[in-house]
């Protein structure tokens, strides 16, 4: 590893200051670090200053009317022992305690992990399925972009030199459910998953899915095929076929193209059944 | 109120409160850190190896194949395994040269200062790209081969034209590491012409001999002491760190310490590589007839005449079933990965996997039972094996009988689509070298003197004080194990092949028999020596006479610490019939111990996930030495075979590069995945050990994939040939893709 | 803006740690500064929970900590005195159920449950003792006497 200058500023202000770096310097932000100190020890970044977002008062859980606003240095497991956003966002708990453990869980946190954007993500599925949206602060004002435009690919996201993801914001609460497949149920990287909601407001299915190249996407036939209540079982085998042929799904070390292919099919449907059967889903 | 009860792990408290100190902890003044140089790529000829730049770092030492002439005597060193290659490197990572600086990160920076010149070679990385199908005649000049084994008896070839069924199958299995959580670890020093080496070691001896071999010095100037080990399972117990470390510390006048990364630790590990399986077998009258077994195994750059694996395993493809006429043959292939290395029970449950998969697939493909069938053909005592051993004192029979009983319960009891099988496994407590030690009997208690250390198995810290006890009598918190390093301690060959308790147990009790014939002499009484303790006091009584054992040591054994009585034991396994023998080294057993398991599997028919759901193990132990670790040793071993047949698969790529070093990508069972495991242990059977113990570091692993797969077949009836037994191997069985 | 040494309070002393380097891990400072090595380094990448402790009484994997992020905060390891009750819980219930064999795992064991136990206290459930431990491996014991460890522990909640 090479050695860089570290950084903990208390005010915004000194941390878009703190991101400005002159010459060859280059400034990579800390935030629960679980996922850029691994890139460290690796060299897959080798920057000359890190700037820890620890003292930011970004530690927040808001909520406005149907809306969350989750500051993007909560850590990830005070989001999952929140019993209102449980009741609200079940897919989003499901999805939080899907990522690694507790101990890792009391560190990560739910900005960093959009950020860091890995192409196995398990939370940007869920937020792509929530329509959640990040709001940036930066040098040249604040922006409010969502997510699936923020992440572009794998481990690229739509952010200004100096910009920070200050919270990540979800409009409704929505029905929804979070599953994978994985090699190691416990503590493992997702091969494939599904991420599902319904939109009490529109009446309208969102179906994103990991497991796929580049990045998590939303599919948008899939979603129409179940309509705009609980499908019937004829509209839910149809939507998880198609799901199975339209995501870009790959092949790499975990699965194979057509596995995943095959077992998104199972996963959407289950999705569907949880919820549906939740008291929450609107009849 | 009730009083606490004795602690069941010795080493509890000093482990629970942070104060054990692994290889990875050692630590003195003035200690350079020690790293090594990899080569990048997994086949190449060096052109040349640079060290100018890293030894131009403030407080870099650097050493490669240049200096080895200056820094070790003009012995002659292992020529076959030279530390670092000078023509061409053979596998990825291997070291080409080492460094060690007075900071981790010093060192970090000073080995990517070392320009390594390497002229790519084709790498040869999977052993089915060279033989795609079982090898002709080629094979005998090929530069790949590192061993070949072959036995027969009859005629295969007749049977198989009259049998009513001949069976034919291919298996597969993967790579599987140890992953001791402790990574390997070491320090050395070298004063005076003395080598000293702190190592978190299985073979403090083993080691020794390799290190004076690889480096060209007497073995009397090597000393080996042992640390805690932060587990083993067979990958620590070779050199791999040491002879660098020690290299490092001649050239620097320093003490050296290297320890691995875990990623290195994967990349740099000995382990067992993949295999293919070919198996045929012919059935007439419900009998079978013949057999024709065929292995392929990767053994990655391990020495041409030094392979150990394909013979040794390859006794695990005939075993444990009676066959009158056989055919089994093997080849050890060379591939650019890391030479093969022992992993808990080497191949064998692997190798049950296979037996016991195709064994079931042959009796449902003649319509027959498959446990009845496996049953009327298992070997009992007095049976002779294919290599012509006759079966000593076997409990598999008992155990395979008990095992069904749970089954049958478990079927009745089992939800819709759950699924329950039964595998067996067998194995033979090993001796080694043989190996010795000391009993020193004190005022107050029994010291046993010796050379290993615990690896966490529990074999060094309370198999050996049950024997001590057991043998000489004296209450078991009076006695304690005293580790001692090479240069005091007496010989012993390692803690690995389920021997410990096994070899030093009967030590102990040689030791112990002279040693309460020498008291019985001294307290002059008839009949059998026996200790109570009183206070710090150790009174020893015969007859009516009863002394403390103060007063019955001579003045000279008081000032020396106590009466000293060493004992030994270098057991001989039996032998197996050459006329058999047609090609390479078979190898004999020394008793045999059996075990049968059963899992209760769930499995998704949508994905192919399986859940172990309950699961039971019924072992053949002899006696029981120690029960807090006999039944741990069952449950650990249960947890690890069940990584083996699930999750676990290290994976090369047609470079060579390991693609999942680390434990993210590797995944062996965490809690979520291990069942509550019921364990039996059924005595009487006796085996090589003290009091007719055998051997329980492997056999706990040995059946669980045949046992997992079985229940799998059973469950949804995916008949699966390869391991691990992944969710997506399973969906392919299943025919879902 | 003057300089002032890094402080931490580890396992109810206060440490003053003049030098760190800003890269330090939380892990290698126990280690190597302060020359406390019952926490283990294993995999390095937060896959193994071999190197778990608490910080601020949760618990945290020390190898993707940077130490000086955590000036002020309060540091709990392996090495905690009998002063420390839900540790002492903890080792007792181990020690009881023989909940160890090489023991290079059981440091991060330890704290994972002494974390979760000094959070919830007797409200504890089982699920959630299991849950704490989802991050740690052992490769020895199979989980079984840990799992009787953790059975000692929920059932002797007051």
């Amino acid at each position: 590893m090479v050695p860089f200058e570290l950084v903990v500023p208390r005010t915004v202000e000194e941390a878009m200051a703190a991101l400005r770096t002159t010459g060859s310097g280059s400034a990579s932000v800390l935030a629960g670090g679980t996922d850029l100190l691994n890139d460290l020890d690796d060299q897959r970044l080798s920057p000359t200053r890190v700037v820890s977002l620890r003292r930011l008062p970004w530690r927040t859980l808001d909520w406005t009317g149907p809306q969350l606003t989750v500051g993007s240095t909560l850590p990830l497991r005070a989001l999952e022992q929140d019993p209102e956003v449980a009741r609200r966002f079940p897919g989003l708990v499901q999805a939080v305690r899907a990522v690694g453990s507790v101990a890792l869980r009391h560190q990560a946190t739910l900005g960093g992990n959009v950020v860091r954007s890995a192409p196995a993500s398990d939370l940007v599925p869920v937020l792509l399925s929530l329509d959640a949206e990040v709001d940036l602060v930066g040098p040249k004002g604040d922006r409010r972009v969502p997510v699936d435009r923020f992440v572009r690919s794998s481990r690229r996201v739509d952010l200004a030199p100096g910009e920070l993801v200050r919270s990540v914001r979800l409009p409704e609460a929505r029905p929804s459910s979070y599953l994978w497949q994985r090699v190691r149920p416990a503590n493992d990287i997702s091969q494939v998953a599904v991420a599902l909601a319904f939109s009490p407001a529109g009446r309208t299915w969102r179906v994103a899915v990991g497991g796929v190249s580049p990045r998590p996407v939303l599919l948008a036939e899939p979603a129409r095929l179940l309509g705009s209540g609980a499908p019937d079982p004829a509209a839910v085998r149809e939507a998880a076929r198609r799901a199975g042929e339209e995501a870009p799904f790959k092949t790499d070390r975990r699965a194979s193209e057509e596995y995943r292919r095959r077992v998104v099919r199972a996963l959407l449907a289950r999705a569907v059944a949880s919820v549906v059967d939740a008291p929450e889903f609107p009849r | 109120m009730t009083t606490p009860a004795a602690p069941i792990r010795p080493d509890g408290e000093v482990k629970l409160h942070g104060a054990a100190l692994y290889g990875t902890d050692l630590d003195v003044p003035g200690m350079l850190w020690g790293a090594l140089v990899p080569s990048p790529v997994a086949h190449g000829t060096i052109r040349s190896v640079d060290l100018s730049s890293a030894r131009a770092l403030p407080g870099v030492v650097a050493v490669g194949p240049d200096d080895l002439d200056r820094l070790l005597p003009p012995g002659p060193r292992d020529e076959e395994r030279p530390l670092f290659p000078r023509g061409e490197v053979v596998y990825h990572q291997q070291p080409v040269a080492a460094v060690a600086a007075p900071t981790a990160a010093e060192a970090v920076r000073a080995a990517a200062r070392v320009r390594v010149l390497i002229d790519p070679l084709p790498v040869v990385s999977d052993l089915e790209s060279i033989f795609p199908d079982w090898p002709g005649p080629e094979a005998a000049t090929s530069p790949h081969v590192a061993a070949h084994v072959h036995a027969r008896h009859g005629d295969v070839d007749a049977e198989f034209r009259r049998a009513d069924r001949l069976v034919r199958e291919v298996y597969r299995t993967a790579s599987v590491h140890q992953v001791a959580l402790e990574p390997h670890a070491c320090l050395a020093e070298v004063t005076d012409g003395r080598w000293f080496v702190r190592s978190s070691t299985q073979t403090p001896f083993g080691i020794r001999e390799d290190l004076a071999a690889l480096l060209g010095i007497p073995e009397s100037s090597v000393v080996v002491e042992g640390t805690w080990v932060g587990g083993g399972f067979g990958g620590k117990g070779a050199p791999l760190l040491e002879p660098y470390a020690l290299l490092l510390a001649r050239a620097s006048a320093r003490p050296v310490r290297i320890a691995l990364g875990y990623r290195d630790e994967f990349r740099l590990a000995r382990t067992t590589l993949p295999t293919v399986v070919r198996m045929e077998t012919a059935v007439t009258g419900g009998r079978i007839r013949a057999r024709r077994v065929r292995l392929l195994l990767d053994v990655g750059t391990s020495l041409p005449g030094r392979d150990f694996a394909t013979g040794y395993s390859i006794g695990f493809l005939l075993g444990p079933y009676a066959t009158a006429t056989f055919d089994i043959e093997g080849y050890a292939v060379r591939t650019n990965k890391p030479p093969f290395g022992p992993h808990r029970a080497p191949l064998a449950p692997q190798c049950a996997f296979v037996v016991e998969s195709h064994l079931d697939h042959v009796a449902r493909e003649v319509g027959e039972d498959p446990e009845e069938f496996r049953a009327r053909h298992l070997w009992t005592e007095g049976d002779t094996t294919p290599l012509g051993q006759t079966v000593g004192p076997f409990g598999l029979g008992a155990a395979f009988a008990r095992a069904r009983r749970t089954a049958e319960r478990w079927r009745r009891e089992a939800p819709p689509g759950h699924g329950v099988g039964v595998g067996v496994g067998f194995w033979s407590t090993s001796t080694g070298a043989g190996g010795e030690v000391r009993l020193r009997l004190t005022p107050s208690g029994v010291v046993v003197e010796q050379g290993e250390r615990e690896i966490g198995s529990g074999s060094v810290l309370a198999g050996l004080p049950a024997v001590a006890a057991r043998s000489l009598g004296p209450p078991r918190e009076r006695v304690r194990v005293e580790y001692l390093d090479t240069s005091t301690a007496p010989f012993d060959s390692g803690v690995y092949g389920s021997r410990t308790v096994g070899a030093l147990g009967r030590a102990i009790d040689e030791a112990a028999v002279d040693l309460r014939a020498r008291l019985g002499e001294r307290l002059g009484g008839a009949g059998p020596v026996t200790f109570r303790a009183v206070g710090d006091r150790l009174l020893a009584r015969t007859g009516g006479r009863e002394l403390s054992v103060a007063e019955l040591l001579t003045p000279e054994e008081r000032a020396a610490g106590g009466l000293v009585v060493g004992g030994r034991h270098f057991g001989r396994p039996g032998a197996v019939d050459e006329r058999r023998v047609v090609d390479g080294t078979f190898y004999a057993y020394r008793d045999f111990t059996g075990t049968a398991h059963v899992a209760e599997v769930s499995v998704d028919r949508e994905t192919g996930s399986v859940r172990v759901e309950r699961y039971a193990a019924f072992h053949d132990v002899g006696v029981v030495v120690d029960p807090a670790s006999a039944r741990a040793q069952v449950e650990g071993g249960v947890a690890m075979g069940l990584g083996t047949a699930l999750t676990e698969e290290a994976i090369w790529s047609d470079d060579g590069e390991l693609e999942n070093a680390g434990l993210k990508d590797y995944r062996i069972p965490t809690l979520g995945e291990v069942p509550p495991v019921e364990v039996e242990f059924l005595e009487g059977y006796l085996g090589a050990g003290p009091y007719g113990a055998k051997g329980l570091g492997e056999p706990p692993m040995i059946p669980v994939p045949a046992a997992v797969a079985l229940a799998v077949r059973e469950a949804c009836g995916a008949h699966a040939t390869e391991l691990p037994l992944s969710a997506e191997r399973v969906a392919r069985a299943l025919k879902l893709l | 803006m003057t300089y002032r040494p890094t402080r931490l309070e580890v396992n109810g002393r206060s440490v003053e740690l003049p030098g760190l380097p800003d890269d330090e891990r939380l892990l290698d400072t126990l280690r190597w500064r302060l020359g406390m090595k019952g926490t283990k380094e294993g995999c390095r990448t937060g896959a193994c929970g071999a190197c778990t402790v608490l910080v601020g009484g949760e618990s945290t994997l020390s190898c993707l900590t940077l130490t000086k992020e955590l000036d002020g905060r309060a540091v709990t390891t392996i090495e905690v005195g009998p002063e420390d009750a839900v540790v002492s819980r903890v080792r007792s219930a181990f020690s009881a159920a023989g909940a160890l064999q090489c023991g290079y795992c059981t440091p991060g064991f330890v704290m994972s449950l002494a974390g979760r136990l000094r959070e919830r206290g007797a409200a504890a459930s089982r699920e959630e003792l299991l849950e704490a431990l989802g991050g740690n491996l052992c490769r020895c014991t199979g989980y079984a006497s840990i799992l009787r460890a953790l059975d000692q522990l929920h059932r002797g909640a007051p």
